[in-house]
């Protein structure tokens, strides 16, 4: 296991087939939350990024290299939003952004449409609690099992299970019509 | 190229300018040490973690005899040292505060005397190395009747974020016999990695 973790962040090799693996998923989990296409593209480098500093952090035995991910993710995606939030957006963000070409911007803005229905979901639940909205999300937006949403949050399965339930009790009456994610 | 392969290219210029950070880390912080009359130090990154669920380390014994010690808290030295002890290495650990660090009359350091290359060769440089998520100790560099001796000194910057991190030196030598008490002092390498913000390891 060792080796597979110290793999992923150091060799070229390892690090590029996880990549392709998971860059759609990541992808798609950051275009249900955000709907500008240069910062999805950011936030992905960012996400894997964060990989390099915590491959080492990976459990094969705990669960799912996508539940893992997700976590990382979560994770990027909130001290990011806390960045954003200290920072001026404007005077610091542009001119490091990456550049898309018009192929990267029209595929992105393909997946944050696709993405619509989930980012109002996601709307509807703002009101949660943290910890109940952060299951309720990873199962019903980001389709992982309760298990894998527990590992993602680095918390016990039967916490999760509690949450889920609290959070989908309070929730009663939403529509939660999803049509799976694509792809 | 699409942007996922700029990416992917970004970052394989990152995994190799840290594996380029981490080579040249290792050596500048240990002829810091060297100068400062040290031992051995390194900084390592340890999780600041809040929780009381996660034990405060792990010990595992690899198949080829070493031990890999992975820490999360820097807490209960006393029972690492006795988990250690199980494990057929006596040492000596102690966890200090900020800016901190054990005076040097501990014992007579094996290997102690010669330039660093000297002391990377010898037990005292190959009886506990840092890993990228803690440190491997190789107890048949140890020896009987010698102690491990390492000392962990927090460095001031954490990072923020939703998992905290933050940076230690550790300094590791071996001495004959036990190990003589820690005299706290001011860490003469207190300055070389507290000011950076990102911990040099690179992870």
């Amino acid at each position: 296991m060792r080796r597979k973790r110290a793999e992923i962040a150091r060799d070229h090799a390892a690090f590029e087939a996880f990549y392709r693996r998971h860059v759609d998923a990541v992808t798609r989990f950051l275009a249900r939350r955000v709907d500008d296409p240069h910062t999805v593209a950011d936030l992905v480098a960012e996400v894997f990024m964060a990989v390099l500093d915590s491959a080492h952090t990976y459990r094969a035995e705990s669960g799912s290299e996508v539940a893992w991910l997700y976590g990382v993710a979560r994770n990027t995606l909130s001290s990011e939003r806390r960045r954003l939030f200290r920072e001026s957006r404007l005077t610091d963000r542009m001119s490091g952004r990456r550049p898309l070409d018009s192929d990267d911007l029209a595929r992105l803005e393909e997946r944050i449409d696709a993405e619509r229905p989930a980012r109002r979901v996601l709307a509807a639940m703002a009101g949660l609690p943290e910890g109940e909205r952060a299951v309720l999300e990873l199962v019903v937006i980001d389709q992982l099992t309760v298990t894998e949403a527990a590992t993602a949050l680095g918390i016990r399965q039967g916490a999760a299970k509690m949450r889920l339930h609290r959070a989908r009790r309070t929730l009663q009456g939403l529509p939660f019509v999803m049509e799976g994610t694509p792809g | 190229m699409s942007f996922e392969e700029r990416i992917l290219m970004e970052l394989k210029d990152e995994i190799t300018a840290r594996a380029e950070r981490r080579r040249r880390t290792g050596r500048r912080l240990f002829a810091g040490a060297a100068v400062a009359g040290l031992a051995a130090a390194a900084a390592i990154v340890v999780p600041l973690l809040t929780g009381v669920e996660q034990p405060a380390y792990a010990v595992t014994r690899n198949t080829d005899g070493t031990i890999d010690v992975r820490l999360n808290e820097f807490r209960d030295a006393d029972k690492l040292e006795q988990d250690l002890g199980k494990l057929g290495v006596d040492a000596d650990i102690t966890y200090l505060p900020p800016g901190k660090w054990c005076g040097e009359d501990r014992g007579k350091a094996i290997g102690g005397d010669g330039s660093p290359e000297d002391w990377d060769a010898s037990a005292s440089g190959r009886a506990a190395r840092l890993d990228h998520d803690g440190l491997r100790i190789d107890p048949r560099y140890v020896g009987k009747g010698r102690t491990l001796v390492m000392m962990f000194s927090e460095a001031k910057n954490a990072s923020a974020g939703p998992k905290p991190k933050t940076e230690w030196q550790l300094g590791s030598f071996v001495v004959e016999g036990p190990a003589r008490p820690c005299v706290v002092v001011d860490n003469p390498l207190w300055k070389d990695t507290g000011g950076s913000g990102r911990p040099p390891a690179g992870d």
